[in-house]
């Protein structure tokens, strides 16, 4: 016992020994139901913080900015025991995450906003955030919920879809999501014929589809992770020939979907995701950069991007690593007025906050203009599958 | 009525297929080794992975992928079983279910570190079904093969069982250890036997999931607790009754969702999961050797 | 001087969240240690403790149940007597199974429990969960918040850990594990082993109630992955059979040592580089894979310690009888 104590002092000792770096806590749940979507997006945060040291790191010395991973777990008691280690021990800067909405709620009441510490969740969509009382400590790089309903709903409409069945896995980001795109499409004249209620990680949803499939609706509306019943609920509705047009929303955009249907079942599906516009320049400059990951527009992979990148600007700008600085250089670098820095433009950006110009990102998910509550504005992205069996984006106007 | 058995009965029953192979390993290390393990489901799904891993390779059809994966993995289990399960054999039965714990956590992120936590295709694409009987049965062919391959499956563990020396010894060991020890049945052989049996047939429901579905790591974990439940209401040591077990616990919890009064299911299918267990404690309480006069430990 | 503070900080979440497991564990004592009952639906019980105490305690929310606006003591009272409730109708149907059976009977039923505080979305908001829930002394300035917070839950722990000594030494406690080790002989002396045992698994479940409040308070959000069993069911159980089950002070050992390797593994893992090569195979995303290495290596710790101490880290040791202290006899359980 007392060898493993003296290691575990060693480990200690040398892992805090002061080196020039600069600590950002990147909380996720790496482990737990959103495992495989976490992956992809902790991509994201790596390549922003790849993009950062590789051109001239942080500060006048070019200090390094390390990542430190913390597991969350989507479970928000292991979010507070996480949150709570990079604040304390690894006496992080900010934090980018977590993920799951619960986690962010735990985090953020029980340890963050009490210590001071900015955190800028990437994927926590619950409109339940925005009403937080939070010292203007917690961010977000997704739209809240609310806003997305409201536009997959507009979009469903607009196609002269009037009449749609409903179904959602039961978790806190696909319920939330659902309800708002209810109250949205029939406050706008549509009309849910069926709303079912799944329990995710199922074996099949045969019966499910076959009470959905009853109602006659235009389209089956999914809001679902596509690992956990996602794809399984598309699978089973065209297997049985209830649906064949599908829409849905983010937790189902991944090329698994296309490599496990096939792209001829999905050639009338469509799916909302908060705001890359490939007309942008920064969405053309991300895609280049990303061209690497697995999946540069995985559900969450861009805004993991951005979270990564803005949180270093906002460091930058600050000057020093000092916590409670972050929050007023957050909302400095992330809106206007200010020259428009690009995704990986880092020594540019780093140039202009030394001669003391204000910058102003815009990232591959949108402006990322935070209003008061620190949420972004909802701009969406629907995205289709191509006959080559890509995802294609297109802004929603 | 013809929804009434495409959607919801055969469906049942290719689920219920899935938890009575499942169900079998469970039984037989439950009634051999006596204590429940919770490793099993973990097993099934590194077994998968190993099947998916054959796919990958050799392009095999994953039901030939399967056979490789099975012996592979009851090759591992035998060596898990003598790190893990054997110091334990004369110990209370809480530490073989607390080590079975330990192994759980171990094997799920294993896969997860070498696979990574993808979910992965084993056979890709939709299989649209097909009509039989003038269109009134409609029949994925993926679905006939797993209710062909259970029954396969199904038919080889009954001749085992029956007309094997040692299929013989593991229902006496079943049956009562003590006196199959006095009359010099090596138990040792049998429990290894029993590993052997359980670990391929938990690679066979789980290469039959992944072909309705998709291979990922938490597969065996959700499959785990309905496995339980269908070994529970066959009867522990009751391979026959796993069967039934699994079948019935299938169908039911497709069945609670059809809408028996009126338009709207009779259960909201978000308690679906919920019937697996409400089925198996009312078992336990009323009949607890189950439907096959199990053992009750 | 940061980082010191920050230690500090990190050793007080240690021991609150260490100690809640505690209340957990010695809860789990009374049912498995002293009574033998093999309760594998503890999240089920955790869950209702933090649910029943968030409502009471919440100002109104129009998405749950709410705006009693209870001071905390009453509404903790309240969660435990309905965990205790909710224990005695499943005692009454379930008590007189055996082990495993038991167990597989509470996981089923704790299942069910978490199925409908996910799906009544009216009293619970379903799976979005209930938000800004009030903890005790939260008032104060930081540090003294939490410090009070921890000493609330220290000292709940140090007053169950008396309660449960003195019970171990009282004769109730000794009927309970003559129970526990020969059913038949204590039902020949006389005893109503029923009613015992239902005692024991309405007392302890009403301390996993009250474990379950105070985590609810101390995470100040609640939701149904709060009660996932794998971080609250099984590993309760690692904590109580590594500590030493049937010995007060091994369940709260293990509670704390376990907590601690659990939480702490992370702070090493974290430190791992971005990429390692390893015989000249670059691995990559290596703080992401470490998070799974880190579940595998509990599991490892675990089988060692189930290997070297199957008895706990502390064993049972029997109250004094006649002036010397004997060893635990036949364990329960294994009923060939």
């Amino acid at each position: 016992m007392r060898r493993i104590l003296l290691a575990g002092a060693a480990v200690l000792a040398t892992a805090t020994a002061g080196t020039a770096e600069v600590k950002l806590g990147s909380l996720g749940g790496v482990t737990g139901p959103i495992a495989e979507i976490v992956a992809l997006l902790m991509e994201g945060r790596e390549l922003a913080a790849r993009h950062v040291n590789e051109q001239g790191g942080l500060f006048a010395d070019g200090q390094q900015l390390t990542l430190v991973v913390g597991d969350s777990a989507c479970d928000p008691k292991a979010a507070v025991d996480a949150a709570t280690k990079l604040v304390n021990v690894d006496q992080v800067v900010a934090i980018v995450g977590p993920n799951c909405s619960g986690a962010t709620l735990a985090a953020a009441q029980s340890v963050t906003i009490p210590a001071g510490v900015v955190i800028l969740s990437e994927s926590a969509t619950s409109p339940a955030i925005t009403a937080l009382d939070d010292k203007d400590l917690v961010f977000r790089a997704a739209p809240s919920d609310a806003y997305q309903g409201i536009a997959l709903a507009n979009y469903i409409l607009g196609q002269g879809v009037k009449t749609v069945a409903l179904t959602n896995a039961n978790d806190d980001y696909n319920a939330g999501l659902a309800a708002e795109f209810a109250k949205a499409f029939e406050a706008a004249g549509g009309k849910i014929a069926a709303h079912q209620v799944h329990e995710p990680n199922k074996a099949n949803y045969r019966a499910e589809v076959a009470t959905l499939g009853g109602a006659k609706a235009d389209a089956l509306v999914v809001f679902a992770y596509y690992g956990s019943s996602g794809i399984a609920i598309i699978r089973n509705a065209l297997e049985t020939g209830a649906y064949s047009k599908f829409f849905g929303a983010d937790g189902m955009v991944n090329d698994e979907l296309v490599n496990q249907l096939g792209v001829d079942a999905l050639k009338d599906a469509a799916f909302t995701t908060p705001g890359a516009d490939d007309s942008t320049g920064a969405f053309k400059a991300y895609m280049e950069l990303a061209k690497d990951l697995k999946q540069p527009l995985g559900p969450y992979v861009p805004n993991a991007y951005d979270a990564t990148f803005l949180l270093a600007l906002a460091i930058e700008k600050a000057g020093s690593a000092d916590r409670s600085k972050i929050a007023a250089a957050l909302r400095e670098v992330a809106t206007p007025p200010g020259e428009v820095i690009l995704p990986g433009e880092w020594a540019k950006a780093k140039a202009l906050i030394a001669e003391g110009k204000d910058i102003n990102y815009e990232g591959a998910t949108g402006s990322l203009d935070f209003d008061a509550a620190g949420d972004v504005p909802g701009t969406y992205t629907l995205n289709t599958v191509t006959p080559d069996g890509k995802f294609a984006a297109k802004l929603l106007k | 009525m013809w929804e009434f058995v495409n959607f919801y009965l055969i469906p049942g029953l290719v689920l219920g297929c899935i938890y009575a192979l499942g169900a079998l390993g469970i039984t037989l290390t439950f009634g051999i080794l006596r204590f429940a393990n919770f490793a099993h489901g973990e097993v099934m799904m590194l077994g998968t992975y190993l099947a998916l891993t054959m796919v990958w390779l050799f392009g095999l059809h994953p039901l030939l992928a399967a056979l490789p994966a099975m012996a592979l993995t009851a090759l591992l289990m035998l060596g898990l079983d003598r790190a893990f399960f054997r110091p334990f054999r004369s110990a209370p039965t809480i530490i073989s279910v607390i080590a079975s714990f330990g192994l759980m956590l171990m094997i799920r992120s294993a896969v997860q570190v070498i696979w990574g936590t993808q979910p992965r295709p084993i056979l890709p694409g939709v299989q649209r079904p097909q009509a039989w009987l003038d269109g009134a049965i409609l029949l994925a062919p993926k679905h006939v093969w797993i209710l062909l391959a259970t029954l396969a499956i199904m038919a080889a563990i009954h001749l085992l069982l029956t007309r094997t020396r040692i299929g013989k010894a593991m229902r006496a060991v079943a049956d009562s250890p003590e006196l199959a020890r006095l009359t010099g049945i090596p138990v040792e052989t049998v429990i290894r036997a029993t590993w052997v049996v359980a670990a391929a047939t938990a690679v066979a429901a789980g290469v039959m999931l992944a072909i309705d579905t998709q291979v990922e790591t938490m597969m065996g974990f959700k499959m785990l607790l309905p496995m339980f439940a269908a070994a529970i209401l066959g009867g522990i040591g009751r391979p026959f009754g796993a069967v039934a077990g699994g079948l019935v616990i299938g169908v039911a919890e497709e069945l609670s969702a059809y809408p028996w009064l009126g338009t709207a299911p009779l259960l909201n299918p978000a308690y679906k999961s919920g019937i697996a267990f409400a089925i198996m404690v009312a078992m336990l309480v009323w009949r607890p050797s189950g439907l096959f006069r199990g053992r009750v430990l | 001087m940061d980082q010191f503070y920050g230690y500090g900080i990190y050793a007080i979440s240690l021991l609150t969240v260490g100690g809640m497991y505690a209340i957990l564990t010695l809860g789990l004592n009374l049912q498995w240690g002293f009574a033998g009952l093999f309760n594998a639906g503890i999240a089920g019980f955790f869950a209702v403790g933090a649910y029943v105490t968030a409502i009471l305690t919440k100002p109104e929310a129009p998405e749950h149940l709410g705006g009693y606006g209870l001071p905390m003591a009453p509404a903790i009272a309240v969660a435990m007597l309905v965990a205790a409730a909710i224990a005695w109708a499943i005692g009454r149907i379930c008590i007189r199974l055996r082990s495993d059976y038991l167990a597989i009977a509470t996981i089923g039923i704790a299942e069910i429990l978490r199925l409908i505080l996910k799906n009544e979305t009216w009293a619970t908001n379903g799976p979005r969960g209930i938000s800004s829930i009030p903890r005790a002394f939260e008032y104060l300035p930081d540090p003294w918040d939490k410090l009070a917070f921890m000493a609330l839950v220290l000292v709940t722990v140090l007053v169950i850990y008396l309660a449960l000594e003195k019970a171990w030494r009282s004769p109730w406690g000794r009927v309970m594990t003559a129970i526990r080790d020969s059913e038949d002989a204590a039902r020949a002396a006389g005893k109503d082993v029923e009613s015992f045992r239902l005692q024991a698994f309405v007392l302890g479940s009403a301390l996993m109630a009250l474990g379950g409040a105070y985590y609810g308070q101390y995470t100040k959000y609640f939701g149904p992955d709060s009660s996932d069993p794998a971080s609250v069911t099984f590993l309760v159980w690692v904590m109580l059979i590594a500590g030493g089950s049937a010995n007060n002070r091994g369940a709260v050992l293990g509670a704390f040592l376990l907590w601690t390797i659990w939480s702490g593994t992370q702070i090493v893992t974290g430190w791992l580089p971005r990429e390692i090569s390893l015989f000249g195979v670059a691995i990559p995303d290596v703080p992401v894979r470490a998070a799974y290495l880190r579940i595998f290596l509990i599991g490892l710790v675990l089988q060692v310690v189930l290997q070297r101490y199957s008895k706990g880290i502390l064993p049972e040791t029997r109250p004094a009888v006649l002036g010397r202290r004997i060893t635990r006899g036949p364990e329960p359980g294994r009923q060939g």
